[in-house]
Formats: structure tokens, C-alpha cells, sequence
């Protein structure tokens, strides 16, 4: 999974998915300067992390984003406790990023 | 805060050390699903399409939701309506749709996949049913360690 989340392509793909579920390969390959073939393979490497669910709707093969890994991080290394502060830490630098 | 635009199809899945008919257990017996989800306390009922599942808060004074089977089919799949009446907002919107999918997978385990879908007139549900991530995990654990998590404050 961190191998997954270790490349900007990767995550650039979660973005758009978490910009908007349920997308097609072409529809994420237009948004990309990169071949089919190469959004094919860095979607198939989120597939095998469990971050990227591929489901058939149809005839098109839709792509969504699997939030279940990355809450079970969450669960291992963030304490029910300590979520409030970080959740605090992060709103803030939201705030102060989003002002300056 | 970031805001997620809502879609109106989510889609979770985990892999659970246990077998396909523990899974689905897990998902029907009213006992267990008190264990890792909130509590809820689930009416006894028949496990057939058309019939109610209703769920109510852990001390039975709320009622959190009447939904209808759709679909049923042991130990593979199993569909149901959903709406969230612990809201008063969330209960005024559209009724959407749970379906849970268990498929044997390798080393004994098996794929759990829920789709949340039909969530175009719930837009708020949508936004709220982003804790099926927690639920689900706090599934396995169970299924796994036969202990949820420590219960919420």
C-alpha cells in the first residue's frame, strides 16, 4: 500500500477519484499526459494495494476509490483520543493556508 | 476542512480471515451486528426478500431504520434499502441501497464488498455513510479477534 501511495501519478489518480467517484479509464487517462498503458498500470498497482475498486456497470468498467485501507492506517497508528487533535492540527492549517 | 463532492455510488472492500458463511453471519445475526455497529439492536425477522429490517438505537427508544430486503441469496449476496431515520434530515431524503457481496477469497480468507448506491436524492446521506469504512473494519476485527472496539463515549 505504501509502495501504491509512494508515486504522483498514484495519488494524482486518488485525487481525481476522490474529486469524483466512479470513473472510466479513458475519463481518468484525458486527464493524465500519459498513455493508456500507463494509467493502466498504475491503476492496476492501486487495484492490487486494495485502494482502487474496479467494478463492471455495463459495459464500461468503473474505478472507485476504496477508503477502507487507509482507515484501517488510521485505526493502527491514531488513537480515538489523539483523532481530535490531529483533526484540530488540520483544520487549522486548512484555515491558515486557505487566508494567505 | 476539504469537501468531498458527493457521488452517488460508494464503494468498500476489505479481506476478512474468516469464511464466507461467517461473513454473512456477521451481516444478518442481529447479536453480532449489535457488536460493531453502534449498537444497533436489529428486529428478528426472515431472511427473505420483501421483508423489513428494522434497527433501533441500543436502549430500543429510536427507531434507526426500516429498510426492505431485495435481495437474498446465502452466503454470496445480500441487498437492502437503506434510509438513515436516526435524522430527521437524513430520514427526509430518497431511499437508497446497501448490497453486500462476499466471494471466497485465497488463504481462507474472504473479499467483503459493500456498494452504496442509488444516492441521488441523498445527498447528506451520502456525505454520512462515509463511516461504513469504520464499521467495516470494526467488523473484522471481530470476525478476527472475536473482540470489536472498545465502545464509542
Amino acid at each position: 500500500m505504501f509502495k501504491a501511495l509512494g508515486d504522483p501519478t498514484r495519488r494524482h489518480l486518488l485525487d481525481r477519484l476522490f474529486e469524483r467517484d466512479g470513473r472510466t479509464l479513458t475519463e481518468l487517462e484525458s486527464e493524465l499526459e500519459m498513455t493508456r498503458f500507463g494509467v493502466m498500470k498504475h491503476l492496476r498497482l492501486l487495484e492490487e494495494a486494495g485502494l482502487v475498486v474496479a467494478r463492471r456497470q455495463g459495459r464500461e468498467k468503473l474505478h472507485f476509490l476504496n477508503p477502507v485501507p487507509i482507515r484501517q492506517i488510521h485505526d493502527r497508528w491514531i488513537s480515538k483520543y489523539r483523532a481530535h487533535e490531529v483533526s484540530a492540527l488540520l483544520d487549522l492549517k486548512t484555515s491558515l493556508e486557505d487566508t494567505a | 476542512m476539504t469537501t468531498m463532492t458527493e457521488t452517488t455510488t460508494q464503494v468498500y472492500q476489505l479481506y476478512i480471515r474468516a469464511t464466507p458463511e461467517q461473513v454473512w453471519d456477521a451481516i444478518t445475526n442481529p447479536e453480532t451486528i449489535a457488536r460493531y455497529f453502534h449498537g444497533a439492536q436489529l428486529d428478528p425477522g426472515p431472511l427473505e426478500v420483501g421483508a423489513s429490517r428494522r434497527t433501533w438505537s441500543p436502549d430500543r427508544s429510536r427507531l434507526w431504520g426500516d429498510n426492505t430486503i431485495l435481495e437474498c441469496d446465502p452466503p454470496r449476496r445480500f441487498v437492502h434499502t437503506w434510509r438513515s431515520l436516526y435524522d430527521d434530515e437524513l430520514a427526509a431524503e430518497d431511499e437508497s441501497r446497501v448490497s453486500w457481496e462476499i466471494e471466497p477469497a485465497r488463504a481462507g480468507t474472504s473479499k467483503l464488498t459493500l456498494v452504496h448506491d442509488k444516492l441521488e436524492g441523498a445527498p447528506k446521506t451520502a456525505a454520512s455513510v462515509r463511516g461504513w469504512s469504520f464499521i467495516l473494519s470494526n467488523l473484522k476485527t471481530l470476525l478476527e479477534t472475536g473482540e470489536a472496539f472498545p465502545a464509542e463515549e
